[in-house]
């Protein structure tokens, strides 16, 4: 069914990393992202996946969930596994046949990306676990509310972008809906060759158009009911405060960039 | 033998995930050919799940649905022949309408299941005239109808197909007195010319009053209740309980009852409650 596929997956709770205002939230996950391409060594990356398991402790998620996340990259780390282990030469020689020639410094590249690759995935998905989508869509029209001075409407992009998600969900369930509904008339959606599949799908997306317009202008009216003008003189109904864990958290990213910084100048590179 | 049968019927929906959650559990029921069935029971008490197992579209975690004493999911290709025999009609159905012309709409079925132009011509004017639809209107868009009407198109959808069991979901919701009236004969009409078995969910107690001859009540996710229409209004207490009540007409003569005047139990519907109380006006008129 549809309804199985989940989109920005998010896990209500209430731990601490739940409660953090997103904005933080945001931040800390971009300085993350830039992060973990900074370490060169394997002291640096093992500080990066201690803090992601750090957050992943803190947030109470089960791990299981972290490592379904990956699922949908596995092609791509195993393709980049690959080209690294064949074609990055260095250190001791570990096979030589053919045109085939790995190396211990191969190898060990291979394994250092794949390991940033996971951790690039698990830190991001981490963060669509613990925030709703429309709670990070606010904080991105936020943090980008700067952009007003370049004359970019930055409350109407994020407004469609809150729209857009709230109605996936339903939009998923109505095809649902209006699949079941030809179904039970006889309609043939599943076998059949290329073509006919596409033409099978006619009675099931005109109606789910029909809908969406019907929705679309269903909502514009309800807003225009409500006084919606844009978001001129809008003041919020959630504020979002920064508190002290916050805070703390925010000055442990500082810190941790510092740390990996340090490491890159300290110790050698262990990339061959 | 029953037209249909289920036996130890459970569905679960999103099975192996946090949202897990069993709509239906072990249900056990016989259709008789010939019956018109009413289904209540409060919101979430798993009707619409129940039906949606019947003519195949779900698929149950559990037991099996027999048609004519054949598990439908024997041979699971052929299960669009199943849904051909078991007609749903599904609630909110003008929602589905898609053709450009209404005829073409209801032509939708028979042409699925593969019968000729005449066929389908003679079938849709048959469904047509079920439902009341003015032939002037089969060259219409469906878009351009009422909402009494579209819901209209869309039930004869499912009768030109002539399915020996007709389910429909909520046929009246949010229809006007009269369009209700009509659509309940028409649902009366269909069973009695064909001799097809009908079951109708519902959220009001008169309309399952008016044209049911049994009823079934649903409780979270299990049969409360299955029984005749007046074997089941009579426990008006106990549907109480289970967040339901008898028709209106049942309420005024319990409170009159209460009041003293010696009335019978067993009122359902308008017709029989103004039979029965014509002759007490006629005796306080002469004293
Ligand atoms: N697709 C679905 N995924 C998960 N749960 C569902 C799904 N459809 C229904 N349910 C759940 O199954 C239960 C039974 O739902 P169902 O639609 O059968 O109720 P109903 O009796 O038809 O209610 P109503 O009178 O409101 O139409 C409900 O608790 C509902 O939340
Ligand atoms: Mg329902």
């Amino acid at each position: 069914m549809l309804s199985d596929i989940t989109i920005g997956q998010f896990f209500p709770g209430n731990s601490p990393l739940h409660r953090m205002d997103p904005r933080v939230k945001l931040v800390v996950i971009f300085a993350y992202i830039v992060l973990i391409f900074v370490p060169q060594n394997w002291a640096g990356l093992g500080v990066c996946v201690a803090y992601l398991l750090a957050g992943l402790l803190i947030s109470g998620l089960p791990a299981r969930l972290l490592l379904r996340s990956i699922k949908p990259i596995v092609p791509l780390i195993v393709l980049t596994t690959v080209l690294n282990v064949f074609y990055i030469s260095g250190g001791e020689t570990l096979v030589k046949w053919n045109f085939i020639h790995i190396t211990t410094g191969g190898v060990n590249n291979a394994i250092f990306i794949a390991v940033r690759i996971v951790a690039l995935i698990m830190g991001s998905s981490l963060l669509t676990y613990t925030t709703s989508p429309t709670t990070l869509t606010d904080a991105l029209e936020r943090l980008m509310s700067p952009l007003k001075v370049l004359r970019i409407n930055v409350h109407e992009i994020s407004m469609m972008m809150t729209i857009a998600l709230r109605f996936i969900p339903t939009l998923i369930e109505e095809t649902d809906k209006i699949m079941a509904a030809q179904k039970a008339r006889g309609a043939d959606l599943e076998s059949g060759g290329l073509v006919q599949r596409v033409k099978a799908l006619v009675p099931v997306l005109i109606p789910l158009f029909v809908s969406a317009f019907r929705r679309a202008c269903d909502l514009a009216t309800a807003m225009e009911c409500r006084c919606y003008h844009g978001g001129d003189g809008r003041t919020r109904m959630k504020q979002m405060k920064m508190r002290r864990s916050d805070g703390v958290f925010l000055a442990s990213t500082v810190l941790l960039c510092a740390v990996v910084i340090l490491l890159n100048i300290l110790l050698a590179s262990s990339l061959a | 033998m029953s037209v249909l049968e289920v036996r130890n019927l459970s569905v679960t929906y999103a099975t192996g995930t946090p949202f897990e959650k069993t709509a239906i559990q072990g249900i056990n029921l016989c259709f008789e050919q010939g019956d018109l069935v009413g289904i209540i029971g409060h919101t979430g008490s798993g009707k619409s799940t129940l039906v949606q197992t019947l003519n195949g579209l779900l698929r149950p975690t559990d037991g099996q649905v027999l048609l004519d004493g054949v598990d439908i999911w024997e041979t699971p290709q052929n299960i669009r022949q199943v849904r051909f025999r078991v007609g749903l009609v599904f609630q909110y159905p003008e929602h589905q309408l898609f053709e450009e012309t209404c005829y073409k709409d209801i032509a939708f079925g028979p042409k699925n299941m593969g019968l000729s132009a005449e066929e389908i011509d003679a079938r849709v004017r048959e469904a047509a005239a079920y439902v009341d639809l003015k032939p002037s209107l089969l060259e219409k868009s469906p878009f351009d109808l009422s909402g009494g009407e579209k819901r209209r198109v869309a039930i004869a959808g499912v009768m030109a197909m002539r399915p020996e069991i007709l389910i429909l979901d909520e046929p009246t919701a949010g229809l006007d007195p009269k369009g209700r009236d009509t659509i309940l004969r028409q649902i009366r009409a269909y069973r009695d010319e064909n001799h097809a078995t009908v079951l109708l969910v519902s959220h009001s107690m008169e309309d399952v009053a008016r044209v049911a001859d049994r009823v079934l009540v649903m409780d979270h996710g299990e049969v409360a209740m299955y029984d005749d229409t007046p074997a089941v209004f009579a426990r008006a207490e106990e549907l109480g309980k289970r967040g339901l009540s008898v028709p209106a007409v049942t309420r005024v003569f319990a409170g009159l009852r209460e009041r003293g005047l010696p009335l019978p139990e067993n009122a359902y519907t308008v017709e029989q409650a103004v039979a029965m109380l014509l002759p007490h006006l006629r005796k306080g008129g002469d004293r």
